[in-house]
């Protein structure tokens, strides 16, 4: 059984040449137990290492704003997250509440764990375009990676700053972003007629239609609608 | 020196094939795989005489997620996030990585702006990384305060960078062909308001970790590897420069803009833990440096040559890349068959390798110096199993 004490031991090759390498520097090694010294010098030493992290401890105390600790809960109004803080995935809705989306299921096709199923009317009767049904997202299998906010082909997406999405149920975690089922804004628009176009949004509520694991019962969680969906 | 490839049950039996004398204390314990200082889900079969480690044989697997086999049905774009779960101390430059082996693949071009943002992320990530590991290794040892303090820089640090990512750990920033955002307007300034704050901070450090009397004894002539050891096992990264090989990729092979950046390498002369110590430390003040060199002069242009979701096909062939992550070497070899998906796609982690590093190091030593030369290695075991 051989433990090492000597500094110089150990290395048993010549050191090895792997090109030139032009600059390195070599770690300095200080050292407080040093072969020279009294016993008298290491106590110094010792010591003086040791008071030294101390003070520095205990110079905080002196200069509290320096301390950083975020008050989470209490500082909910004021906390700000960055603009591009990737929170949660939401639909963008314009200030008549009409999305963009027109259910080409690109960023489905994109997202590389299958955290968004997009639903399509084939043939919407007003524009007789296709027409988003539902845009459901997985938010328990999504993994923030942002490709469906930038692959989306009509900015439809975007990533808000709401980080705070637990809950006591997985089930809840499944849910559709589009507050209606019907055509875009652009396609409403282009209908010239407002009845008509209103009439096109047929509303979509969160918890709505065929998304997974829907349809248990658990204490203080009302049943979600199933819809046409059979999955227990 | 041979190196042994066997199973547990063999490793095992072979260990325990000394004599059954009734003198001997020789017994196995096991270490992990939920110990607070294995950093992570690694488990250590240890045998143990008295207090000395005669034998440390790694067991992996249990946080294997078969990221390789999953990048096979997935096209490079995706393969690149899932980089995020292997060393998460380095996602950006785990990104980089595998975007630098299809863009060389694929003869992708990329302009100055994206290289030098790339370049710049890599070397603050670098910091981020060996913060946590300063603060983690202090904690390891017994002190707790030290933990704070990494973790409160790296706090400042991940800010700066969530600004223009939008995300803390997990950044999936960089993509074949380009970056996933522009830099920020006030990444440049925040930037520099990091490196005036950080600088008299990596003094502090010094004040309290470096200068004490007990860390010192804790790593000083512990967990000694010999450069040819060292090489033998294929470590890279620190654990291969604290052993005095001066080997790093940024110099040697410069990709990114590395080669327009005045810094030099750390280098150890011993091998032990105190050198590896020092060389992590002194890369933190060598990264400021890179950092600030090259935030004045990072360039106009696109931060994206290549259209999102058109699909990179690369030819038929292998290919393999490789960078300088905060751990060391990160590999990525692929092999292609014409289509937009990987046929097989390879990570050569560092941390796997330098965890090998853990037994000639350690044997013969202390259980308890195995905790400080294993923090010394800075592990992520995510890596390690990927
Ligand atoms: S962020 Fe990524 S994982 Fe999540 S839904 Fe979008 S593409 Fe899918
Ligand atoms: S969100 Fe964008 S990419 Fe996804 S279906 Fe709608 S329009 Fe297409």
């Amino acid at each position: 059984m051989t433990t090492t004490t000597s500094d110089q031991a150990n290395i048993e090759s010549p050191p090895m040449d792997f090109g030139d390498l032009k600059s390195q520097c070599v770690a300095p090694r200080p050292s407080i137990m040093g072969r020279r010294r009294s016993l008298s010098g290491i106590l110094w030493l010792s010591a003086k290492g040791i008071l030294r992290g101390l003070l520095t401890t205990l110079s905080y105390f002196r200069r509290p704003s320096t301390v950083v600790t975020q008050q989470y809960p209490e500082n909910r109004d004021t906390l700000q997250m960055f603009e591009r803080y990737r929170g949660r995935l939401s639909l963008i809705h314009n200030e008549d509440g009409e999305h963009g989306c027109t259910g080409c299921q690109i960023c489905e096709r994109l997202c590389p764990n299958g955290s968004i199923i997009v639903t399509k009317d084939k043939k919407n009767e007003a524009t007789g375009k296709p027409a988003l049904d539902q845009f459901i997202w997985r938010q328990d299998t999504c993994t923030f990676c942002n490709i469906c906010v930038l692959v989306c082909p009509f900015d439809t997406l975007e990533m808000t700053g709401d980080f705070e999405s637990s809950v006591y149920d997985r089930r809840l975690l499944v849910f559709n972003l589009n507050e209606y089922a019907g055509p875009t804004a652009d396609q409403l628009e282009k209908l010239g007629d407002e009845e008509l176009a209103k009439a096109q949004m047929k509303p979509m509520k969160k918890y709505q239609g065929p998304v997974p694991m829907c349809g248990g019962e658990l204490d203080g969680i009302p049943k979600l609608d199933t819809g046409k969906s059979d999955d227990a | 020196m041979t190196v042994e490839v066997s199973s547990l049950k063999e490793l095992v039996e072979q260990a325990s094939g000394t004599s059954g004398s009734p003198d001997t204390q020789e017994y196995f314990v096991n270490m992990g795989p939920q110990h607070p200082s294995t950093h992570g889900v690694l488990r250590l079969v240890l045998k143990l005489d008295g207090e000395r480690v005669l034998r440390c044989i790694p067991v992996l697997g249990y946080i294997h997620r078969s990221i390789e086999k999953i990048s096979e049905h997935m096209n490079y774009m995706n393969c690149v996030h899932l980089t995020d779960r292997m060393d998460y101390l380095s996602s950006i430059m785990n990104n980089w990585a595998v975007a630098k082996a299809v863009e060389e693949a694929a003869g992708i071009e990329v302009n100055d702006r994206i290289q030098y943002i790339r370049t710049i992320f890599a070397e603050l990530e670098r910091i981020q990384s060996h913060q946590l590991w300063w603060g983690v290794l202090g904690m390891d040892l017994g002190a707790f305060t030290p933990f704070l303090y990494g973790i409160r820089d790296r706090e400042v640090l991940n800010d700066v960078m969530e600004e223009t990512i939008g995300a803390r750990l997990t950044m999936n920033y960089v993509l074949p062909g380009g970056l996933m955002a522009d830099i920020h307007p006030n990444f440049v300034n925040r930037v520099k308001e990091f490196i005036k704050y950080f600088r008299p901070k990596l003094d502090e450090y010094d004040d309290l970790l470096t200068g004490n009397v007990i860390i010192q004894e804790r790593l000083r002539n512990v967990g000694v590897l010999s450069a040819q050891t060292a090489v033998q096992y294929g470590a890279t990264g620190p654990v291969l420069r604290g052993s005095g090989v001066a080997f790093d990729l940024r110099k040697d092979h410069p990709y990114g803009v590395y080669d327009q950046a005045d810094f030099e390498v750390p280098v150890g002369t011993v091998g032990d833990s105190w050198d590896r110590y020092w060389v992590r430390v002194e890369e933190m003040r060598q990264s400021l440096r890179i950092v600030e060199q090259l935030l004045d002069n990072i360039p106009p242009g696109d931060y994206l040559v290549k259209k999102l979701n058109s699909k990179i096909k690369l030819p038929e062939g292998r290919y393999y890349s490789q960078l300088e992550t905060a751990r060391g070497i990160l590999g990525v070899f692929i092999t292609s068959d014409k289509k937009d998906e990987p046929y097989r796609l390879h990570y050569r982690s560092p941390n796997f390798n330098n965890l090998w590093c853990l037994e000639p190091m350690i044997k013969g030593d202390y259980i308890a110096s195995l905790i400080g030369a294993m923090s010394s290695l800075d592990l992520v075991i995510p890596d390690i199993d990927r």
